[in-house]
């Protein structure tokens, strides 16, 4: 019998103490809100430079990006990605450090390391892509890092990088025409040999 | 009462037509199409709110898109709104197992059963669609007519969880009549009346005549009955009919669409309704809570609405707050506790009663 | 229970259901409400992690671990970097040490806070689980902060961290907590007091001691049944002996010693433990030393084995690798807690309510991530 009206005690008190929580929620509601109104509002960002030069390289892991002018093709990152998700492919420049005007192809990085290599192909898909930020620490010239991306001026921080066609989220960083180019170059030279 | 006095109203105004069956019909749905906006207008409303006050005490804030103002609107205002067109234009889903005339029965018998209570609610002295003298039974009656229906949902569906949500279903609403019915039998003792005009009138005079201030057993019996109501339309904690993290949705599980549309807002319905009977049977129904002041039929409108709302935001604040009970917890708490006392309280009322003269 | 008896039925929980927290299938036979078989079938999540493990190479296997309990990634990175660094014999510095402790502890206390929050979910308490979830995101917005990501971090490695903490760090930790432990008290005055989760989960699902000592069950679920077991005292590992803290046991304030209010409310006590490590931790850590110091060139550990353990938010997590001197493991194995979690299913929740095994499930806290593998 006691047992009867302390269960219904500690019912009662216990609901109503945490009817008396909620209503408190209900009625300071404006202090707690924890909703942003997404695309109006964003999440603040942290602002760090980790010691790249790259200034847009906060620590953030959005879609990948490839300084194009910077890279040699040492594959230091294909080999780094435990999912494949790279794909280089290059060929021999016909002079260390030398810039060939057909392909739009730079000699020298901006750390000064002569190429050696022309890079026709340089695909990340991004639909592969694991965001561990693994490529990204072997690369030897730093062209290679993770972004908000080519929108980053609209948006500087940018998640919203879907495409309507999923062939789009394949990235190409190589300039377009590189790989006929160079293939073009290597049979001129071939003839010339000959 | 309303039906004659429209039919009368229109018979006096037109004298030749006097007497007309047209008029008859007429008188019969005036009040139904106005009962029929009012519903809908409500469920509107109470689905919004629910929305908000679930979202504000959740540290979120709600709907935010749809609705006059900017883009992204200001207040959302126009969600339910929204969600109940999509809703009515989703592909309408009959399982292929189901039964399908049950099936496709089940909800209509479920919005009838919510809809055609509402119409022995007072809202003012004369503003009220059927004065029956057992007003009060009525409801009682009508609103176990939701059991026939969730049952009908859950058998018909053809779909285990549906089943189990359909058998806890009829347990739960058959056993908490009970509680709900012994309590109001308190307020008809009391009253000695069971109609809804005439309990109302017996609480005219202000806030301490109502008949939860009446005795020291009436809290006790507007307690019992307002927990009881909550299981009676499915509320947490006695959601265990549709419990979703359990039963996956409970007797609802196989319904899409418009169907789906008219369950939810029947339970919304049903909600109005015992919240309704609550405020007529214990504060005061329509009345001022100040005596004469501010007592005329307008007035008594808002005091009536302003009190079913005021519980309604009482159920939705408790949804949001507790966790569910377990089937045979859920009849322990009946049988064991809300019965016994419910029945304790006829007897100390009696006693009440006969000690006061 | 059960005086009749009626047919029995079969009955699929899941594995596309709310309450499985995951596509787990439980084929529980029913007799009406009361259960009197589960057996729970898994497998839908399974990305032979093992097997892939011995195709990458041993940096490369961090990003996997991650994915496993992708709700606890910072104490899986943690286990598997222990493990290495026992293989190949590399001493990290101060600083490192205490990072990661700080970070394991905020991701034990993230992890938690879902576990309550879904076991009141389960329950039918909506609310607290929102609440929990609100607290959760500031933890991972500290994570962001660190390290850019939010649930699967690749954070710590062999050697050293992905990152160095950034500026301002501490003191947001710091911000955050004492935003947190008021908050704690919140939830577990609104749920783990309340008559009705009380009735809910008191006595229900008792596992006793020996139950889960033969079954393998660790973690908070072992603690709740009454074993003083925590490896972070047991068998210490990286810089935990330091630390103050104690560790919360069930002692059956409800109902009896293992039932499912206990397990529920070890996670809420330990919430408060780590609290108390990361106070202490942020506060003894020193304020210079390169988070690359002793990061190895290349990761080549020498011919031998190694088995780690180490205490994850679900319990005792084994990382068993074999190498044979390449840069790539000949084997690796990993021991899941929420795996034998899982196990002891059967034992301890057949002959309840189907309402009741939906509670014990969410109180054992799997994640079928790490269970699948």
């Amino acid at each position: 019998m006691v047992k009867f009206f302390t269960d219904i005690y500690t019912a009662t008190s216990t609901i109503l103490g945490g009817m008396i929580i909620t209503i408190n929620h209900l009625f300071t509601a404006k202090r707690g809100i924890a909703t942003l109104q997404y695309p109006e509002e964003r999440w603040p960002r942290p602002e760090r430079d980790i010691g790249f030069d790259h200034g847009s390289y906060n620590v953030i892991r959005s879609r990948l990006h490839v300084d194009m002018d910077d890279c040699i093709g040492c594959l230091k990152c294909e080999r780094a990605c435990p999912v494949n998700c790279i794909k280089i492919e290059t060929s021999k420049a016909p002079e260390r450090g030398e810039d060939i005007k057909d392909v739009k192809h730079i000699g020298i990085t901006s750390n000064d390391s002569r190429k050696a290599m022309v890079v026709t192909r340089f695909d990340i898909d991004m639909t592969e892509c694991c965001y561990c930020n693994l490529c990204t620490y072997p690369c030897p010239e730093e062209c290679i890092f993770m972004t908000g991306g080519p929108n980053s001026k609209k948006h500087p921080i940018d998640y919203e990088f879907s495409e309507p066609d999923r062939s789009d989220l394949i990235y190409r960083f190589a300039k377009p025409g590189t790989k006929e180019g160079m293939e073009k170059l290597l049979n001129d030279d071939n003839k010339v040999e000959a | 009462m309303t039906v004659d006095f429209i039919f009368e109203g229109l018979n006096q105004l037109f004298p030749s037509f006097a007497g007309n069956d047209i008029f008859l019909i007429l008188a019969m749905l005036l009040p139904f199409a106005g009962l029929f906006g009012f519903i809908t207008i409500y469920g509107f409303g109470v689905i919004y709110s629910e929305l908000k006050v679930s979202s504000f005490i959740q540290d979120k804030i709600g709907p935010m898109g749809q609705g006059p103002g900017l883009h992204a609107g200001k207040w959302g205002l126009l969600q339910p709104v929204a969600d109940g067109l999509k809703l009515f234009f989703k592909e309408d889903i009959i399982p292929a197992s189901a039964d399908k005339p049950l099936f496709i029965l089940a909800p209509f018998l479920i919005f009838i059963g919510a809809f055609i209570s509402i119409i022995a609610v007072p809202f003012g002295e004369k503003i009220i669609v059927a004065d029956m003298n057992i007003g009060i039974f009525y409801v009682l009656g009508i609103g176990s007519l939701a059991v026939i229906a969730v049952i009908l949902a859950g058998w018909s569906s053809n779909n285990k969880w549906a089943l189990y949500g359909g058998m806890r279903s009829a347990a739960q609403i058959i056993s908490y009549e009970i509680p709900a019915g012994i309590s109001l039998v308190v307020v008809i003792m009391l009253t000695s009346s069971l109609s809804m005009q005439e309990i109302i009138s017996y609480q005219a005079g202000g806030l301490f005549n109502w008949v939860i201030f009446d005795n020291p057993f009436m809290p006790i019996a507007f307690v019992i009955y307002f927990i009881s109501a909550l299981a009676e339309t499915n509320r947490t904690p006695f959601d265990l009919p549709e419990s979703e993290s359990e039963l996956v949705a409970g007797f609802v599980t196989e319904y899409s669409g418009a169907r789906y549309a008219l369950f939810f807002l029947s339970e919304y319905a049903n909600m109005f309704v015992v919240s309704a009977v609550a405020a007529t049977a214990f504060l005061g129904g329509w009345q001022s809570p100040f005596s004469d002041f501010l007592n005329t039929p307008i007035w008594s409108m808002f005091w009536m609405i302003s009190k079913t709302f005021f519980l309604i935001f009482v159920m939705i604040w408790i949804r949001w707050t507790v966790p569910r009970l377990r089937v045979d917890q859920l009849m322990h708490v009946c049988w064991k506790v809300f019965i016994p006392i419910g029945l304790f309280n006829i007897f100390g009322v009696a006693i009440w009663t006969v000690l006061r003269g | 229970m059960g005086l009749v008896h009626g047919e029995e039925m079969v009955l699929n929980i899941g594995p596309q259901h709310p309450a499985t927290h995951g596509v787990l299938r439980l084929q529980v036979r029913t007799d009406g409400e009361v259960v009197s078989q589960i057996t729970p079938y898994m497998g839908y999540l399974h990305r032979c992690f093992e097997k892939h493990c011995e195709n990458v190479t041993y940096e490369q296997v961090i990003p996997y671990t991650d994915r496993c309990d992708y709700l606890s990634s910072m104490s899986m990175n943690f286990g598997y970097v222990v493990a290495m660094e026992r293989l190949m014999d590399i001493k990290v510095n101060e600083r490192v040490e205490h990072i990661r402790v700080v970070m394991a502890e905020l991701q034990r206390i993230a992890s938690h806070l879902l576990c309550t929050g879904v076991f009141g979910l389960d329950l039918g308490a909506f609310t607290p689980f929102l609440w929990a979830l609100r607290d959760r995101e500031r933890i991972l917005d500290l994570f962001e902060f660190t390290c850019g990501a939010r649930l699967l971090y690749n954070y710590m490695w062999v050697g050293g961290l992905s990152h160095d903490i950034p500026v301002g760090f501490v003191e947001s930790t710091f911000e955050f907590l004492d935003y947190f432990e008021p908050k704690i008290d919140e939830l577990e005055n609104i749920l783990a007091h309340n008559k009705i989760l009380v009735e809910r989960s008191a006595d229900i699902g008792v596992m006793p001691k020996d139950i889960a000592i033969s079954y393998g069950v660790t973690g908070p679920n072992l603690r709740a049944s009454g074993v003083k077991w925590d490896l972070r005292k047991n068998d210490s590992y990286s810089i935990y002996d330091r630390f103050e803290f104690d560790i919360p046991i069930g002692e059956g304030k409800k109902g009896t010693v293992g039932d499912c209010w206990d397990r529920f409310y070890v996670r809420i006590l330990e919430m408060r433990e780590s609290v108390k490590i990361i106070r202490q931790a942020l506060a003894s850590m020193p304020k210079d030393g390169d988070v690359h110091q002793s990061l190895p060139k290349k990761i080549r550990p020498p011919k031998g084995s190694v088995y780690a353990r180490t205490e994850t938010p679900r319990g005792d997590l084994g990382y068993y690798i074999e190498s044979d001197g390449s840069p790539i493991p000949y084997r690796l194995k990993m021991r899941s807690p929420a795996f034998t979690a899982l196990s002891v299913m059967d034992e301890i929740a057949a002959g309840w309510l189907l309402s009741d095994v939906l509670a014990i499930l969410g109180s054992l806290d799997i994640v079928l991530g790490e269970i699948d593998r």
